[in-house]
């Protein structure tokens, strides 16, 4: 055996020991650096501020450790309609906008001469600004000038004032949240689509089964694993609306201050009454709740994806 | 059910796959696709179930002419190469799975299955997924899916290429048996002349999407039409020898004798000498002489290697004084020897 090949084969089965992690670690080290400081601290920080009382950003002074920020958002008439408000939304958009993407990413998946165009037509959402096409909304929802009124008055139905009514507000905003949510939606239905064996749509045409059939019966359960994660990370998104909100209203949580949402809530204790304290009360509140819908979900949809 | 094909072709631009090819298979027959890779015959098997548009040609099921009926109205049964199973149903689910389609109602449609479960043994893993069977179980179930609707015709795609060498034995049996008890025309696509020699009642030999000979399986060995159905059939291999005709008879290249035949063929024209190794008997009504190369036991009987020409030739004796380096006296009796041109392969004798 020759010298450079002995020495190989000591390296191959060289003992570990914390060395051995030494020089992964240190390429590993400014992701590590960079996570620590933009994710990982502030989310532990989070939960240290959203346990000090009077917490002053300024000065740093808090009276002491407590739960007085989370008594105070909990029972919160703003908060309680801020979560009402957002998970109204996320029952709303999640499944329908879930629904409307496997029916354009069915679409999508047919080989046409199109198929580009509407690519690209679908996936433009995803890489413009929410603030711009809350504008281009707003305008599409305007009283006097709108085109969805514009549309309805063609059909003989009277004009909607979609913004400033509240009830009707809140369904553009899902409206907007819907169709914001679908380019993301799409293109991980998409991707799952493609990674479906043909020859099982083949082997069901041939044992007899009509198209709707075979997307009942053979594609949907294949794509059960992609519709559950599309689902548990649209539900986490919609959870944080914020930006439709905020464009689709000019800054205000809706008409008569009728729409807050979790996120809008915090942000108008941050921002606009500078309580740190029971903004973080509330981004945590959120995680919580979040977090423990989303671990229903993944244990209900283990029962799924048994295959 | 009689399935008549008239013409039957497939392009896939300027590439032919499956030229013009006519037949008839015959009701309750067990019919074998034969061919070497890339010969065209999945591609029939395709356009029969109707997943593949034929681009010229006919296909009647009887009298029933079925060419531009789509795959879910034939009522074809389909077994494919990797089986297809659906992954997210179990074995019973999977069997019951086309007449869950047809709107047969849960009980009915279990107690219609059992049937079928209980002709090829899977009874034992109903409520297993695809993924925790063998590829024999898997292989029984796609055929047990296939059957459950009653197909008038089964078709194989490569039914046994993904199982172990006993396995391949032991199923290719079962196929058999499943095919004579349902009593159902079934077409299966094999490149193996062996597992096609040994189940089918006749085998279509295709090459290059051209139908080269369609027969019983003695037919193709005793009587091949051309060279390459010759060569393709028959194990061990056809001995080929080349040669001139002068004549009188045949001269293999770098040999002296000649070897008469009965036949009409214009002097010098080249030739391939083709014998089964069945066919040669050493030491008995000489015709010519050649030397022993080497011997195997096969079975009861040995298997030598002969020097003749530029070529070898493998014969069975039962003589076991034999030795190698012995020149021998090669006769050959009237079954299994022929004579082709070597240029088309055309069979003169």
């Amino acid at each position: 055996m020759s010298l450079q090949k002995r020495k190989k084969s000591i390296d191959a089965d060289v003992k570990i020991t914390y060395k051995t992690y030494l020089k992964p670690l240190l390429y590993l080290l400014p992701f590590i650096i960079s996570i620590s400081i933009f994710t990982i601290y502030p989310f532990f920080n989070a939960f240290v501020i959203s346990l000090k009382e009077n917490y002053k950003a300024l000065s740093g002074s808090f009276t002491g450790f407590g739960f007085g920020n989370y008594e105070y958002v909990l029972t919160n008439e703003t908060f309680i309609l801020a979560l009402k408000n957002t998970i109204t939304y996320v029952l709303w958009v999640v499944p329908i906008s879930t629904a409307l993407s496997l029916l354009v990413a069915v679409l999508l998946n047919r080989r046409t001469k199109l198929q580009a165009f509407f690519q690209t037509a679908y996936f433009l959402p995803l890489v413009t600004s929410a603030i711009a096409i809350g504008l281009v909304w707003r305008w599409l929802f305007n009283f006097d000038y709108g085109l969805i009124n514009f549309v309805l008055s063609r059909l003989g139905a009277d004009a909607i004032n979609w913004l400033n009514n509240p009830s009707y507000a809140k369904i553009a905003l899902i409206v907007y949240g819907i169709w914001s949510m679908m380019p993301f939606t799409i293109i991980l239905l998409l991707a799952g689509l493609q990674n479906i064996n043909k020859q099982y749509l083949i082997a069901a045409q041939v044992d007899g089964s009509r198209p709707t059939q075979t997307f009942a019966y053979i594609t949907v359960p294949l794509l059960a694993p992609t519709i559950g994660l599309t689902m548990i990370v649209n539900m986490i998104t919609a959870f944080k609306v914020f930006n439709e909100l905020f464009a689709l209203f000019n800054g205000k949580p809706g008409p008569a201050y009728s729409l807050y949402t979790v996120i809008y809530f915090m942000y108008e204790q941050f921002y606009v009454k500078y309580r740190l304290g029971t903004a973080a009360a509330s981004a945590i509140a959120l995680f919580f709740i979040v977090m423990i819908l989303t671990l229903i979900q993944l244990y209900m949809q283990r029962k799924w994806k048994n295959y | 059910m009689k399935v008549t094909i008239k013409e039957l072709t497939k392009k896939f631009g300027d590439f032919t796959a499956v030229d013009h090819v006519s037949a008839e298979f015959d009701d309750g027959k067990l019919i074998a696709l034969l061919g070497p890779s890339g010969c065209g015959k999945t591609t029939m098997l395709n356009m029969l179930s109707g997943i593949l548009p034929s681009t010229e040609g006919k296909i009647f099921f009887d009298d029933e002419d079925v060419t531009d009926l789509s795959a879910d109205k034939r009522g074809v049964g389909l077994v494919f190469q990797n089986y297809a199973l659906y992954p997210h149903m179990t074995v019973l689910e999977n069997v019951c799975f086309p007449l869950r389609i047809r709107g047969v109602p849960k009980k009915e449609r279990i107690e219609k299955a059992m049937k079928f479960i209980n002709l090829v043994h899977i009874e034992d893993y109903l409520d297993r997924k695809p993924a925790e069977l063998s590829g024999g179980q898997q292989q029984r179930v796609a055929i047990t899916r296939a059957l459950i609707k009653k197909p008038k015709l089964l078709l194989l795609d490569e039914p046994l290429s993904n199982l172990d060498a006993k396995l391949r034995v032991e199923m290719r049996e079962e196929i058999r048996r499943i095919q004579k008890e349902s009593g159902v025309t079934t077409i299966f696509v094999t490149h193996d002349q062996e597992e096609a020699s040994s189940i089918s009642d006749s085998i279509m030999l295709l090459k290059r999407g051209v139908q080269q000979q369609f027969g019983t399986v003695d037919d193709l060995c005793d009587n091949p039409v051309n060279l390459f159905t010759a060569d393709f059939l028959g194990t061990p291999t056809i001995n080929q020898v080349h040669g001139t005709w002068s004549e009188k008879g045949f001269v293999a290249d770098g040999q002296t004798e000649i070897i008469s035949f009965n036949v009409n063929i214009p002097t010098g024209t080249r030739l391939i000498y083709a014998s089964r190794a069945e066919a040669l008997k050493l030491n008995q009504d000489k015709q010519f002489e050649a030397e022993i190369l080497e011997k195997y036991k096969v079975g009861k009987d040995t298997l030598v290697r002969l020097k003749y020409g530029n070529g070898s030739l493998r014969a069975y004796t039962e003589d076991k004084t034999i030795q190698i380096g012995d020149i021998v006296g090669v006769g050959m009796k009237d079954f299994g020897v022929f004579l082709f041109e070597a240029e088309s392969g055309k069979r003169l004798l």
